[in-house]
């Protein structure tokens, strides 16, 4: 069944570690919903994942893959 | 647990107490007998309902307002939980229907100070149910890895 990937852990780690919190802040979410998107318990709108992209700076399928 | 999450929690546990409270006052005062006859004791039923909705709408709004705090993730949850709302309400009122419809076949007609009981009723299990419902999407979310 296709599944939506994220790596959300990997960018985190690359960027010093940033924290859940801070990356909550930056995409303007909760740190509760970015908890469920990096395991993969919740698909985050359109609009969430192009913020949590920018939070990174990084294009939208560096953050998800579709499988 | 998620700021909504929470607050689901807490809301449950205050209308738990005051379903209690709405409860016992009732039954301690008098029950439906002096309720249709005592202009105060029906003064006193209508602040604790009033007061308890109150609450219930504050519980709520204050945090759906936060935008730190309330994000399109929660915004599902408590849409979801409508449909338990919704259910819960329609049994509710199934229940009332049914034994009331029983209870006074013989008579042809209803007290009306069921009226009340009823809305009332209704209104506190419109509220214990939407907290259940957006515990139960949490959960469910949760669940669904």
């Amino acid at each position: 069944m296709p599944k939506i990937q994220n790596r959300i852990r990997r960018l985190r780690f690359n960027r010093d570690e940033m924290t859940q919190q801070e990356l909550a802040e930056k995409a303007g979410c909760t740190r509760q919903t970015i908890i469920a998107v990096e395991q993969g318990k919740y698909v985050p709108s359109l609009e969430l994942s192009f913020k949590i992209a920018r939070a990174f700076n990084v294009p939208l399928e560096e953050v998800f893959q579709y499988e | 647990m998620a700021p909504l999450q929470k607050r689901s929690l807490l809301a449950l546990f205050l209308e738990v107490i005051w379903a209690l409270a709405i409860i016992v006052v009732f039954i301690s005062q008098g029950g439906a007998a002096k309720f249709n006859t005592d202009a105060s004791f029906r003064l006193i039923m209508d602040g604790l309902w009033v007061g308890g909705l109150i609450l219930y709408w504050w519980l709520f709004s204050s945090i759906e307002r936060r935008l730190d705090q309330f994000d399109e993730r929660d915004k599902i949850i408590l849409e979801k939980s409508l449909k338990v709302q919704w259910m819960a309400v329609i049994l509710s009122l199934v229940a009332w229907v049914m034994g009331l419809s029983e209870h006074f076949h013989t008579e042809g007609q209803i007290p009306v100070i069921f009226l009340s009981l009823i809305f009332f009723s209704t209104l506190i299990v419109s509220t214990l149910a939407q907290s259940v419902g957006i515990l139960f999407g949490y959960w469910r979310m949760n669940r669904n890895a």
